[in-house]
């Protein structure tokens, strides 16, 4: 078995506490796991990638066009990803926008959603407003365990629901057990529409 | 038990199962964790800090090791240089106790100005160079680490690159406690003083021990070899995952893992060369490897003619580096963007102090060169008030040299607080000795904001949190014989323009000390004021006399642009009030 999850999204949206309750996880079901992190000079508010593969895997890095995978925080920083998808690969995008600040003065035109979606059309989409759920939850800052809760619910994805819940109590902040707890469940349930 | 750790972690695992009795290092992406975990875990009588540079960390380190007692010292590949004096001649007197530095470089330059491959350095030295390859490894490879130290009395340099160092993968931990030796320092002067008549001696032993390294390198577990078809790879380092991969699907090819990059194995890879007829030598950077085995054999090797000597590998590079010596043809068809991107690199925070005072700089005259730092602030240069970064500390030396050239221009030091207690003291010294007529702005934002807010000696903790002697900036440079310091509160504008303005018409070195702690740990410590709105009736939008001022010229994430008119997120402002200083329209109002 070869499972491999890209996730992607903006220095600050908890991108590696969502790679490190997959981690846990897939110790916790006994699987191989493996990964790399952005640090340092890419967190400063850049786009931030996260690279975790579960199974017989050697390669913290997924090769390109092969994510089975992606978990898309920010509906941007999806498309800048599109290398490593396939017909086959499964995006959770959250459909939130963050507007990257202007640089040098220069006013950049955020594309629409619509025009992300399409580009994004030949793998399958879940596209949610995962940012509403986070707030639903309790706190915005369970926007990384609701996209958690989604991949959970995606039929081909290995890891059972148990194994996450433990890895997410093992995790977050002990206050915050609970609303993360339902953020999960907000993601799982969630009914979407292609 | 099993843990899902990050390589560094993993090292900081093996040196406390090492039982390492003195940690040192100074921050730098991506080595920062190993110390951090060493702080957080360690159970015992261990001595943990964040040295003033790199080299103080290693002659820290060498000091414990000439004891008796294990040592580790952590780095980024560039603080390598910083500490090679200590490095070089610590391989002519050897240790007493481990010595293990870490070199952790930086292919593809994440978070870096170069990408210089240490492989060669330790090859300089004459000191072994050990090469992990996942978080795994990482431990298994720190505890050899010490052992042939201790063994062969030499210091080992551990050598990391990002995708080792900031790879994830599953360790099993043992113990964090530390089982600490007696430490005692036995005097042996033809040993320890390396007066050129024992230095003589030293390096005709230290030849000698090369022989006797070698040797170990070459029955070492750290190498594989694994003897199949008659077509070879050879790799090292994190590369060794990708050629693992690729060569599990195209199956028979011979495959030697090299562990131990320095003295390399040289009759392991004689017994491999001599069972392949062809040979591919996967390697990041530099030709190390390849070199190396092109003295000695004539066969068919291919190297970088099919690997890039620039960046880092990935499966797909190493997969059409291996089918084209096996004449298959490797194509695959990745989807490619369609539309253009925004770009999203990274930026200097909401609220982040040295955004103000980038801009009062930019204010008071054009007529100057801005010398930059390593540190946040050099991305500056989206603001247009970085012109040039080289290395640590080197902000205030360039300056200087500007003006001894003769250049008509005002030359200007950015340098952080950090960066100045690392290596910008002794620029400004021989600035002021030398009388060179420069500006020295040092930010302080009382930490190490890029690699993650280690502190330093101007914060007043150690890397263990205890409360030490707080160091002033200002005292320093009025001591180092600057006649014109002065203290300025970046985010008030005016006095920080006018504080500008005088020093860079002083006629001398002039210190102007940017005061305002670190955006992120300001939150951090609830610091963060009333956020501030647009008024939407105010603002002018298109229209603003200013060339909208608050968006152009400020480049805050907290601002964006909607609807034609200026708008603030207020969950990320910090309420620093900059851009309502700046706003003509007076449309930037504080929410109460």
């Amino acid at each position: 078995m070869k499972v491999n999850i890209l996730i992607t999204g903006v220095g600050g949206q908890g991108i590696l506490l969502a790679s490190n309750v997959l981690g846990k996880a897939a110790i916790y079901s006994n699987y191989n796991v493996v990964g790399v992190e952005t640090h340092g000079m890419a967190q400063r508010g850049g786009s931030v990638v996260s690279h975790i593969r579960i199974g017989e895997v050697y390669s913290p890095l997924i090769p390109e066009g092969e994510a089975d995978f992606l978990l898309a925080f920010e509906p941007l920083e999806a498309l800048r990803q599109i290398n490593f998808l396939n017909e086959e690969s499964t995006v959770i995008l959250n459909s939130r926008p963050i507007y990257p600040p202007s640089l040098k003065g220069e006013i950049w035109k955020y594309p629409k959603i619509e025009k992300i979606t399409k580009a994004l059309e030949f793998c399958n989409i879940i596209s949610l407003d995962a940012t509403d759920l986070a707030k639903k939850a309790g706190n915005i800052r369970t926007l990384n365990v609701v996209m958690l809760g989604v991949l959970s619910s995606c039929k081909n994805f290995p890891l059972p629901e148990e194994s996450l819940k433990k890895a997410i109590t093992e995790t977050v902040p002990k206050k915050t057990i609970d609303i993360n707890l339902k953020a999960f469940h907000l993601g799982k349930n969630h009914t979407y529409t292609l | 038990m099993k843990k899902f750790l990050l390589g560094n972690e993993a090292i900081a695992f093996g040196a406390m199962e090492s039982n390492i009795q003195v940690a040192t290092g100074y921050p730098g992406t991506p080595s920062s964790e190993i110390i951090e975990t060493i702080a957080r875990f360690s159970e015992g009588d261990i001595h943990i800090e964040w040295s003033v540079n790199e080299k103080v960390a290693v002659e820290v380190a060498i000091g414990a090791a000439y004891a008796g007692v294990r040592s580790l010292a952590t780095m980024k590949h560039v603080g390598v240089n910083v500490a090679l004096d200590p490095i070089m001649t610590s391989a002519y007197t050897g240790t007493v106790g481990g010595l293990v530095i870490v070199s952790a470089d930086d292919p593809g330059m994440h978070s870096s100005q170069n990408e210089q491959d240490n492989r060669i350095i330790a090859k300089f030295a004459k000191i072994f160079c050990l090469e992990p390859f996942d978080a795994k490894s990482c431990k298994e490879f720190t505890k050899e680490a010490f052992e042939i130290s201790e063994k062969f009395q030499i210091p080992v340099m551990l050598r990391t690159t990002t995708r080792v160092s900031h790879a994830k993968g599953v360790v099993e931990i043992g113990r964090y406690k530390i089982y600490p030796r007696k430490a005692k320092f036995i005097k042996n002067p033809e040993k320890f003083v390396v007066l050129p008549r024992n230095a003589r001696k030293l390096h005709r032993l230290l030849n000698e021990k090369l022989s006797e390294m070698e040797e170990y390198s070459n029955n070492s577990k750290l190498n594989s070899m694994h003897l199949r078809g008659e077509i070879g790879v050879i790799t090292s380092g994190v590369s060794r995952t990708y050629v693992r991969e690729v060569i599990e699907e195209i199956g028979d090819i011979s495959i030697l893992e090299i562990g131990v990059s320095h003295p390399l194995p040289t009759k392991l890879i004689q017994k491999f060369i001599d069972h392949c007829d062809k040979i591919l030598i996967v390697e990041e950077l530099e030709p190390y490897i390849e070199e190396h085995i092109k003295t000695f054999c004539n066969k068919e090797i291919y190297g970088k003619d099919l690997i890039p000597r620039e960046g880092e590998l990935n499966i797909d590079i190493v997969k059409n580096a291996i089918y084209s010596i096996i004449d298959k043809k490797y194509e695959k068809k990745t989807r490619k963007i369609e539309i253009s991107l925004p770009p999203r690199p990274p930026i200097l925070c909401a609220g982040c102090p040295h955004r103000a005072l980038f801009y009062a700089l930019k204010k008071v005259t054009k007529e100057k060169i801005h010398c930059g730092d390593i540190g946040c602030y050099t991305l500056g240069i989206e603001q247009k008030t970085i012109d040039t970064c080289l290395c640590m500390g080197a902000s205030i030396t360039k300056a200087a040299g500007i003006f001894h050239a003769k250049v008509k221009e005002k030359a200007i030091s950015i340098i952080g607080d950090s960066t100045f207690f690392h290596s910008g003291i002794t620029g400004l010294l021989n600035a002021v000795y030398n009388k060179a007529n420069i500006t020295v702005i040092i930010l302080d934002n009382r930490t190490t904001a890029m690699t993650g807010h280690q502190p330093h000696p101007g914060v007043g903790v150690t890397a263990t949190f205890e409360e030490s002697t707080r160091v002033d900036i200002e005292k320093i440079c009025r001591a180092c014989g600057v006649k014109f310091v002065k203290k300025v509160d970046p985010f008030d504008l005016e006095r920080t323009t006018k504080i500008l303005k005088e020093a860079i018409n002083f006629d001398g070195v002039s210190v102007v000390i940017s005061d305002q702690p670190c955006a992120l740990i300001a939150r951090k410590k609830g610091l963060w004021k009333n956020p501030y709105y647009v008024d939407k009736d105010r603002c002018k939008g298109w229209l603003c006399q200013e060339c909208r001022a608050c968006i152009a010229l400020l480049g805050c994430p907290a601002i964006v642009w909607e609807k034609g008119k200026a708008k603030i997120i207020e969950e990320i402002c910090s309420g620093c009030g900059v851009c309502a200083q700046i706003c003509p329209n007076d449309a930037i109002k504080v929410r109460e």
